[in-house]
């Protein structure tokens, strides 16, 4: 791991507590506008290389991927893995009606992720007191190869699952930020801990 | 100021409060409502002044308000939110406008109530731009598709010319080692005549002897007897006239299979020729049944004789073609027959055979070049196809029925005389 990655263990403490604290808020939003309980798991935060990345995201069975990035004090990607299982459901909840077609179902996942992304950014970026704008998600389909020849080393990346309660429905949100947004945070983050 | 920028935007700009109800357009908006709501779109619900997507355009502005966090929409997925005209009507491929939607939530500054912000962006350009490169690059996809079926057909033809090579040099082969085997079957047939005239000879002088035997004297007698007796002459005179006859009969037969290599390999013959039909099907019969040989083969034929003006090569090619599939497709003890009948004007070959039958849905196909039911490089589907095409160029008919499991009928009219097409 570069110098630049390591968060000492006070600062993960602290990135964890946050993290617990702004996605239990994103869970709420979702679940107060689709009207249903949403669970969540421990937010993970570890350090990947762009191939470690790809298999934490892209080695999913049956599932749709997005991307979008985010601007403001703090610069990054959230990639979103999306479960084909259980989307019917999902699409019922947030008022769609059956039966799906292509472009609605490309909707829908546009809209989760960005609802969720959104919606655990938004807290995080409040609990550290930074301003983030977060930009449209696009559907991604990435290639493995493409990903080996990405030219960074190593990025930090948080890690929550969303499961709906009611259907066979997982999400997987991942924000990757990058060097000049993580010396940022760690600052932001000692600044917190005095 | 602002109020006249946001006006002039080339954006959608477009307020709604917390009820849904419009606050304000700018004139983006407004140029593109119809005339007769211009004026009082103020306080009247977004659902209801644009029905189509009210549900939706609802669902996202709860959305906006609940989550406090900005909306997307794109064009790809919906492509016409608000029901307005292509900003081209004249010259545009498009009638209808593409949009990308964007909603973010905002404050009222007097009040501090929420509020949503409507921004609309015209992507007609683009989004027709890429429904054209998408067209292009499926009609580009399928004219690859087609150049890789072209290419495997000519990979097919060309190991199709390899392979009528290897015949044609196979057949000139034949030719010469049938014409270097009549040599010496043709003294050997007549040293043969003369072997039995010889023989007959020797075996009137011995028979001659032994009637005369009880002429000699007691001793030169014995003699005699023994020397008959020990050249054991009793079985060569029963035995002789046998192996003479079997040997001239093998001969015959050589002699045939001869004739009949070289009248098939070396057709050098083109254009129209008188030829008997069914000294042309005796000829294959005994030709075929020399390498499938586990099968009975009959020939049918009311006449000796049946003439007709045809190119030769390409009549005995179609009709060898034909043969040639009954006889593979049938198994042992199984039959093919050839019937040959004379209808005045035309003549009709009918092929029979016991085999395996064809599917109905591979009969639809058969006389389709490069179709072929054969393992891979057993066969180039090309023997049903040169024969249609060759009995088409006699302007004859050829029909084919099957019952699978049970067997197949070929069926072949020609005109006895006719004009050829220019073509053959």
């Amino acid at each position: 791991m570069s110098k630049v990655l390591s968060l000492n263990s006070e600062q993960q403490d602290a990135l964890q507590e946050l993290l617990n604290i702004s996605m239990g808020q994103a869970a709420n939003s979702l679940a107060q506008l689709i009207e249903t309980k949403i669970d969540i798991s421990i937010p993970k935060i570890s350090a990947v290389t762009p191939t470690q990345l790809f298999s934490l995201l892209f080695e999913t069975e049956n599932a749709y991927y997005t991307r979008q990035s985010f601007l403001g004090n703090i610069h990054g990607e959230v990639m979103s893995v999306i479960s084909r299982s259980g989307l019917s459901e999902v699409a019922e909840l947030m008022d769609y009606d059956e039966p799906l077609s292509k472009h609605d179902i490309q909707e829908i996942i546009l809209e989760l992720c960005n609802i969720l992304a959104g919606a655990c950014l938004s807290g995080l970026s409040e609990q550290l007191e930074l301003i983030t704008n977060l930009n449209m998600p696009t559907l991604f389909q990435p290639k493995k190869a493409n990903f080996d020849e990405l030219n960074w080393q190593h990025s930090l990346v948080m890690e929550v699952q969303f499961e709906i309660a009611i259907s066979s429905f997982i999400m997987r949100v991942v924000f990757c930020l990058d060097d000049v947004s993580l010396s940022k945070i760690k600052t932001t983050l000692d600044e917190i801990l005095e | 100021m602002f109020e006249q920028l946001v006006d002039k935007l080339p954006v959608g700009i477009g307020i709604i409060d917390e009820s849904f109800n419009i606050v304000y357009f700018n004139e983006f908006f407004l140029d593109h409502l119809p005339l007769e709501l211009r004026d009082n779109y103020k306080q009247s619900s977004i659902a209801e002044l644009f029905p189509e997507q009210g549900k939706f355009l609802n669902r996202r502005l709860k959305s906006v308000f609940v989550l406090q966090h900005p909306s997307f929409s794109y064009w790809e997925q919906r492509p016409h939110i608000f029901p307005f005209k292509s900003s081209r009507p004249i010259t545009g491929e498009e009638t209808q406008m593409y949009q990308n939607m964007e909603i973010i939530p905002i404050k009222d500054t007097k009040s501090d109530g929420k509020l949503a912000c409507i921004f609309l962006q015209d992507v007609t350009a683009q989004a027709s731009y890429f429904k054209a490169q998408q067209k292009l690059s499926e009609a580009l996809r399928r004219e690859h598709e087609k150049q890789r079926q072209l290419i495997r057909k000519l990979d097919s033809a060309q190991s199709q010319l390899i392979q009528a090579e290897k015949m044609a040099s196979t057949g000139q082969l034949a030719a010469g080692i049938a014409h270097e085997i009549n040599n010496p079957i043709g003294f050997i047939n007549a040293n043969m005549h003369t072997f039995a005239h010889y023989t007959s000879n020797l075996l009137a002088i011995c028979n001659g002897i032994e009637k005369r035997l009880n002429d000699f004297n007691d001793d030169l007698k014995h003699q005699m007897e023994a020397l008959f007796e020990a050249n054991q002459y009793g079985l060569i005179k029963n035995d002789i006239d046998e192996l003479l006859e079997e040997s001239t009969e093998g001969l015959i037969r050589v002699r045939d299979i001869v004739d009949n290599l070289q009248s098939f390999s070396i057709e050098t013959a083109e254009g129209l020729q008188s030829v008997n039909v069914n000294q042309v099907g005796r000829q294959l019969i005994s030709l075929i049944s020399a390498q499938y040989n586990s099968i009975k083969y009959i020939f049918e034929s009311d006449h000796d004789e049946i003439n007709v003006i045809v190119n030769p090569a390409s009549f005995k090619q179609a009709l060898m073609n034909v043969m040639l599939n009954a006889a593979q497709a049938t198994s042992e003890n199984g039959f093919v027959k050839l019937s040959i009948i004379d209808k005045g004007e035309s003549i009709c070959l009918k092929v029979l055979d016991s085999g395996s039958g064809i599917s109905p849905r591979n009969l639809s196909r058969i006389f389709e070049p490069f179709f072929t039911t054969k393992p891979e490089g057993q066969g180039h589907g090309l023997g049903l196809s040169v024969a249609y095409t060759a009995i088409e160029q006699h302007q004859g008919k050829i029909k084919i029925n099957s019952k699978e499991g049970k067997g197949t009928i070929v069926e072949i009219v020609l005109p006895k005389q006719e004009a050829i097409d220019s073509s053959s």
